[in-house]
């Protein structure tokens, strides 16, 4: 993938920039359950969908890289906490198998409605990497689609705790769809097809309609949308320490 | 009979054997196990265990309990001579060079491959 | 790799696996049939999970099996640790993805011993009582990311050479799942070796990491393999549920990488390691066959934390198993 002249379109840094940061923290939270989860079998497949989030991001940090004059190891690792633009529903903590579940199905929903807003667009490498992005999101959905249906149709038990991860995730469902800086030039660009607010309006009335299907209560409003991809907390804090531990052990050096 | 450890409801874990084709054309590999409530989860876990590599293009899970099993060998392995259904079974070495040496005729070169 | 046989040596009578002493006489017509099936196993026939099969074969294979499989499932902790902090996104990919064969190669090994008759439940609860054990290797820490990579290279070596050795068993679904597993394992030491060389060209605080793990882990993966038996006594042997003894592996282990580690400008921490030309064979300290012993009964630096992680864990998603996935209770 090549980019011998990228173009400067206003905004496409900081659109790069989120969607990396979003494969990149979920890849690392989900990568927690390996050798843990519930099931051997299960296990591995958790692990497939962690390392495609991870290839995701490593393909956009790369684009990104091009893009910018940079380094894709260099723009997943050396930045401070503070300055990675993932949403803020990726900041708790991995919690339990549910918290997992639910947490992946509002993202996973999220991103096909920003990958469909973002197939065919103007800026060809992002088109083409976009194309191949959902094909693989497809396997991605159909897995968490089977576990939230589960979730949420086992009486009991499972169904509680996926109605306490929903409700703890709740005011962050939303915030894959922070607007994002410069949004007006990606869009004239014809980068991305239609603003984020509205993108937001579609995921929502899909997830009313499969939550109304499943009996389950409908999502609340973002809280603070403005700062949907700021503030990350302290659980991604500890994770930023944990996953740039080696890095900075030895500055410069090549592993 | 599955349903022994639950009383009948709610799911049940039980085997699915995965079968899987490596490259167009060849036939169908049997290449392990893998243990599911439903065929649903058991062909996600059939493509992570025997796929998720890249390494098939196609597969096929079964449930084990569905699987009609064969190893009789008075049907598969019969005593008696059965060599008449079999290529060697009829070897004539002996009666072609006797047919040539009546005809005065010499073996044909073996065809170009 | 050490099998449950090649450790009883190290162990006192009460915590060795009961083996070793011969197949009980019952009647003619029994021991007929015995002896036809392990004439057709010594002579290299293959054996089903369906077949019909002696208790004591049956027994020395679930055994065998079982302990590699705790041992894929136990060696992922040493490595998950470091899952989370690999220094590059490259690095990231390979060990999630050679941690992850390390999963499935647990789900390989259980299949095989669930198919013998034992629900994988009760081989967990087995592995976390200390009934059943693991690999020494995984009861030690891993401090830093050279571990990482000598355990990648070094280990995983140490276990294809074993690995290797058990492609022709005679129970067929076990010499199935070996080939499949050396294919995979083959990446892994690649993975591994990589690791070490980049570390090893790089800044002299890698270069001293990664001697320094070369040795702390060298003794334990001498031990690995397990002491010296007798082939004559091993009935893992006679069946062909294995090939080699534990000194062979060791032997063919030494051979490959000795040369290998030395390439590298690294020193191996035993200065009696030699190679005897008379003799065919290296020569080398004994290993502590007394840390071992320590080591596989659960008394290793880092046995009881890993077992206790795993309790954890294994509590923790108890209500998944017991509602989405049916598995069934233990008896």
């Amino acid at each position: 993938m090549t980019t011998a002249a990228a173009p400067v379109i206003a905004g496409l840094d900081g659109l790069l920039l989120s969607m990396a940061d979003d494969e990149f923290v979920i890849g690392f939270s989900d990568s927690e359950w390996t050798g843990i989860a519930p099931m051997l079998e299960e296990d591995v497949a958790m692990s497939s969908l962690s390392q495609d989030e991870l290839g995701h991001a490593s393909a956009l940090y790369a684009l990104l890289a091009e893009v910018s004059g940079t380094d894709a190891d260099a723009l997943a690792f050396d930045r401070e906490p503070a300055d990675y633009r993932h949403a803020r529903l990726l900041d708790q903590g991995r919690g339990d198998w549910a918290m997992t579940i639910a947490r992946r199905y509002l993202y996973e929903t999220s991103d096909a409605v920003r990958l469909e807003a973002l197939a065919g667009g103007s800026w060809r490498p992002l088109a083409e990497l976009t194309g191949k992005l959902q094909r693989e999101e497809r396997y991605h959905t159909m897995h968490i689609d089977a576990w939230f249906q589960r979730l949420a149709r086992a009486d009991g038990e499972p169904r509680e705790r996926l109605l306490a991860a929903l409700e703890s995730l709740g005011p962050d469902a939303g915030t894959v769809f922070t607007p994002l800086p410069e949004e007006p030039a990606l869009i004239a660009a014809g980068v991305l097809a239609r603003p984020m607010a509205a993108l937001e309006r579609d995921w929502r009335s899909r997830m009313a309609a499969s939550f109304a299907n499943l009996d389950l209560p409908a999502l609340p409003a973002t809280a603070d949308p403005a700062r949907g991809r700021s503030d990350h907390g302290d659980a991604f804090t500890w994770l930023h320490g944990e996953f740039t531990m080696v890095r900075r052990s030895d500055a410069g050096a090549t592993w | 009979m599955k349903g022994d450890g639950h009383g009948g409801s709610g799911p049940e874990l039980e085997a699915w054997e995965v079968f899987r084709q490596e490259k167009e054309g060849d036939p169908m590999r049997h290449g392990g196990s893998v243990m599911a409530p439903d065929a649903d989860l058991a062909t996600h876990y059939a493509r992570e265990m025997y796929g998720r590599r890249q390494e098939s293009v196609r597969l096929w899970i079964v449930r084990r309990a569905d699987i009609v099993d064969l190893e009789d060998p008075d049907l598969l392995q019969p005593p008696l001579d059965r060599s008449f259904k079999k290529p060697g079974g009829y070897v004539m070495r002996e009666k072609l060079a006797a047919a040539r040496e009546a005809a005065g005729q010499e073996k044909p070169k073996a065809r170009a491959r | 790799m050490t099998d449950p046989l090649a450790l009883d040596p190290v162990l006192s009578p009460a915590e060795r696996s009961t083996r070793g002493a011969p197949a009980r006489r019952r009647d003619e017509a029994y021991d007929a049939w015995f002896g036809r099936f392990e004439a057709h196993v010594m002579g290299g026939g293959k054996v089903e999970a369906i077949d019909a099969m002696p208790d004591e074969y049956r027994t020395a294979v679930l055994r065998f099996v079982e302990m590699h499989a705790n041992s894929e499932l136990m060696g992922v902790l040493p490595e998950r640790e470091w899952l989370m902090r690999a220094p590059t996104l490259r690095r990231k990919l390979a060990l999630t993805a050679k941690v992850q064969d390390e999963v499935g190669h647990a789900q390989l090994l259980y299949r095989i011993a669930e198919d013998l008759g034992k629900p994988r439940e009760a081989m967990f609860d087995d592995l976390l009582a200390g009934k059943t054990k693991f690999h020494n290797v995984f009861h030690y820490p891993t401090v830093g990311w050279a571990d990482v990579g000598m355990i990648a290279w070094l280990v995983d070596a140490a276990a294809i050479v074993a690995q290797q050795a058990l492609r022709d068993s005679s129970y067929a679904p076990y010499a199935r799942t070996m080939r499949k597993i050396c294919w995979e394992e083959s990446v892994h030491i690649m993975h591994g070796r990589d690791v070490v060389v980049t570390m090893v060209t790089g800044t002299p605080a890698q270069r001293a990491a990664i001697q320094d793990a070369l040795d702390r882990w060298w003794g334990p993966l001498m031990q690995m393999h397990g002491p010296r038996t007798p082939r004559e006594k091993d009935m893992d042997l006679r069946w062909r549920i294995k090939a080699k003894t534990s000194e062979e592996l060791r032997q063919e282990f030494l051979t490959i990488y000795v040369p290998r580690i030395r390439e590298l400008g690294l020193v191996i921490p035993d200065p009696e390691l030699r190679f005897d030309e008379g003799a065919g064979e290296w020569r080398y300290t004994e290993p502590d066959w007394n840390e071992l012993r320590t080591v596989v009964t659960n008394h290793g630096p880092m046995s009881e934390a890993r077992l206790e992680f795993r309790r954890l864990a294994r509590a923790e998603t108890a209500w998944v198993r017991d509602t989405i996935l049916g598995v069934p209770a233990a008896a």
